[in-house]
Parts: C-alpha cells; structure tokens; sequence
C-alpha cells in the first residue's frame, strides 16, 4: 500500500521478566514468511541475545527497512550508548542508515496490571537510543 | 528532522497506578468512558512530552487507552468478549495443559485478557483514528500507530467453543479479521498517518516454540 508507512513487529514474548521463559531462536524459519509481506519495515527484537544474529534477516531483507531493537523494555539497566552504536554497526553491514531506525525491542506496558518497566527507566533507555543516533549520524552521516 | 537513524519505540508506556485503577472502574462500570478518556488523556500527554523531551523522531501515545496491544479491540469490534486467560480456562479443550503452560511461563492468567470472538465481528467505531487526530493536537511530530496484526488476532480471537457456532473455521474469521484492519489502515492513511505498526508477536511461538499446537493466546 502506498502513502503510508507499513511496519510488522515480531518480539519472542513481553509478558515477564524473567528472560529464561521467553521464547528464543533466530529468524531464520520466519523468513519465508517475512520475505512475502508487502511492508516496508520489519521492527524486530535485537537487544535481547535471544533474537540470534542481524546476518539472518540482513542477508535476506534488506530491501526493507530495519527498525532495529537496540535496547530491553523489561530489564532496569540502562543499555550504554556504546553498545547501542555497536549493534547498529552490525546492522550497517546490511543496511544503510535511511534504511536503519532506531527503536526499543517492544512496549514497556504490554499488559494492563503487568507493565515490565517503569516510567525512569523508560525515559532513561529513550535518551540512550537518541544518544546513539546523534553519535552515528555524526560518523555515518 | 533527521533522514537517518531515525528513533522510536514500539507502543506502550509503563502504566501508571491512577490509569490501571481508572482502567478497572471501567470496566466494572463504575467510570464512564468519558471520565476514562479524560485520565488517558492526560497519561498521552505526559507521555508525548517525554519522547519530546528525549529527542525522538517518531512519536507514539503508550496505548494507555488499551487494556492490551490487542484486547482493546473488544471496545471498538462488535462480535468479541474480554475474558480473562482465567475465565478461558472453562472453554479450553485440555485444561491440565493450559494451566501447566501458564505455570512454566509466567503466565499471569488473570492479568491477561483475549478478546475472544463470540459474535460476526465489524467495526463499531475506529480503532486508532482517534489516537492519531488526538497526537496531531499534541505534537508536531510523525506519528507511529500501533495496531494488532492478522495473524496474532486470528489466532487469540478462535476459541473453538465459542466462536464455532458464528464461524465454520479460522479462515472465514480471518477474512473479517483482515477486511477489519484493511478499513482501518485505509482510514489511517487518509488521515495522514505516517506509520502503522502492525505487532505479530505470536509469529515466534509458531516456528520456536516445542510444541505448534500450544497456544498462549497472544
């Protein structure tokens, strides 16, 4: 559809937590899928090590754009802005920086009486991801 | 704005204690839908000014409106039931499974509400065009709007002993499911939206959880 912006997002469960009872596994069995969909972005879980390696969906969709997850909605460490640089960089093999957005790895609500985070942390992990962006456009333009 | 690394997030915001109270008054009756409205405004609006204040690109609202990134959908679509994964435990075809499912994952069965489908499902009102026209008054912005995808509804929305005698299978249900949102994106997109986001999670338990047929009904 044209004249708007189409994005899927796609996370492994924003329930709990406690990591070790989300799902896990790479993109890989999704990508048949994913490769059919007539959307312009794919707004995908990286932040978590459960997400797998960017190669996976780089490889194969980078004729869309990535709104890459770069920091954790359920965790109350803030991401620095140097490991938020780094993971972008992985994605930048793949991707050039119009095609690359910046983003959380999903809500920090979800449910009504579960949010996973608080508003601190959450405004905190914002500033981190904006950080970043200005750090990259500074040397990707 | 910048072209490059542009910055958002996916949807929601912590909620905060006067919103969730605000939220179960509503739906036991004793809060109207207006003086509901009115308290989620002014979450939006905190929650505006805070991605402004952070320097974000694209904006969102943080669904404080939505009981969940997709049971909301019972307030707007005719044909569906909020019901609690708790009172889904009657309907369930093994129900010793589904509890022991809940268990293992952390599953908080009675903070986690389906929008079941018991009816023909159509559009009573809007889903999302309200929240963009109510952004346009907040910020100057892009927005981004969140709404559930096909196939997470399509799959939360059948249960089998409530939704058969509407519909003979997924399929037909699916078909209204999509026409649904088809509407709505069109609606969106004539509004001046600048993006929707349409949020798949339950696409990883299909290929990563054990078992295919386990349904977490999100």
């Amino acid at each position: 559809m044209d004249g708007i912006r189409i994005g899927v997002h796609i996370c492994r469960g924003n329930w709990s937590k406690q990591e070790e009872v989300l799902l896990s596994g790479d993109y890989t069995r999704l990508l048949p899928a994913l490769e059919q969909m007539k959307v312009r972005q794919f707004v995908l879980e990286y932040a978590t090590p459960r997400a797998g390696d960017i190669e996976v969906v780089g490889r194969k969709l980078s004729d869309r754009e990535l709104g890459l997850g770069v920091v954790n909605p359920r965790t109350d460490e803030v991401e620095s802005v140097e490991s938020i640089v780094a993971k972008a960089e992985q994605a930048l093999r793949f991707y050039r920086p119009e095609q690359l957005f910046l983003n959380t790895d999903c809500g920090f609500g979800c449910f009504a009486s579960r949010s996973v985070n608080v508003e601190e942390v959450a405004f905190k992990k914002l500033c981190a991801i904006v950080a970043a962006a200005e750090v990259l456009r500074r040397k990707y333009g | 704005m910048a072209t490059t690394f542009l910055t958002t997030q996916v949807g929601s915001w912590p909620r905060s204690r006067q919103m969730l109270k605000m939220l179960r008054g509503y739906q036991k009756g004793t809060v109207s839908r207006q003086e509901f409205n009115l308290a989620a405004e002014g979450e939006i609006r905190r929650t505006v000014a805070l991605q402004e204040q952070a320097g974000l690109d694209i904006l969102v609202d943080g669904e404080h409106r939505r009981e969940s990134f997709y049971a909301f959908l019972t307030d707007k679509v005719a044909g569906t039931q909020l019901m609690s994964l708790a009172d889904m435990l009657d309907f369930v075809e093994d129900k010793a499974e589904f509890e022991e499912m809940l268990r293992t994952m952390d599953m908080p069965a009675s903070a986690i509400k389906n929008p079941t489908c018991v009816g023909r499902l159509s559009r009573k009102e809007p889903l999302a065009v309200g929240d963009l026209e109510f952004m346009r008054t907040l910020t100057a912005k892009p927005v981004k709007i969140t709404l559930p995808g096909p196939y997470l509804l399509t799959r939360s929305m059948w249960v089998g002993a409530l939704t058969r005698k509407v519909y003979r299978n997924h399929k037909k249900m699916a078909d209204d499911i999509v026409r649904i949102l088809r509407e709505e994106l069109l609606e969106l997109r004539a509004a001046g939206c600048e993006f929707v986001q349409f949020d798949e999670p339950v696409l990883t338990e299909i290929v990563m959880s054990e078992e295919c047929e386990r349904r977490t009904f999100m």
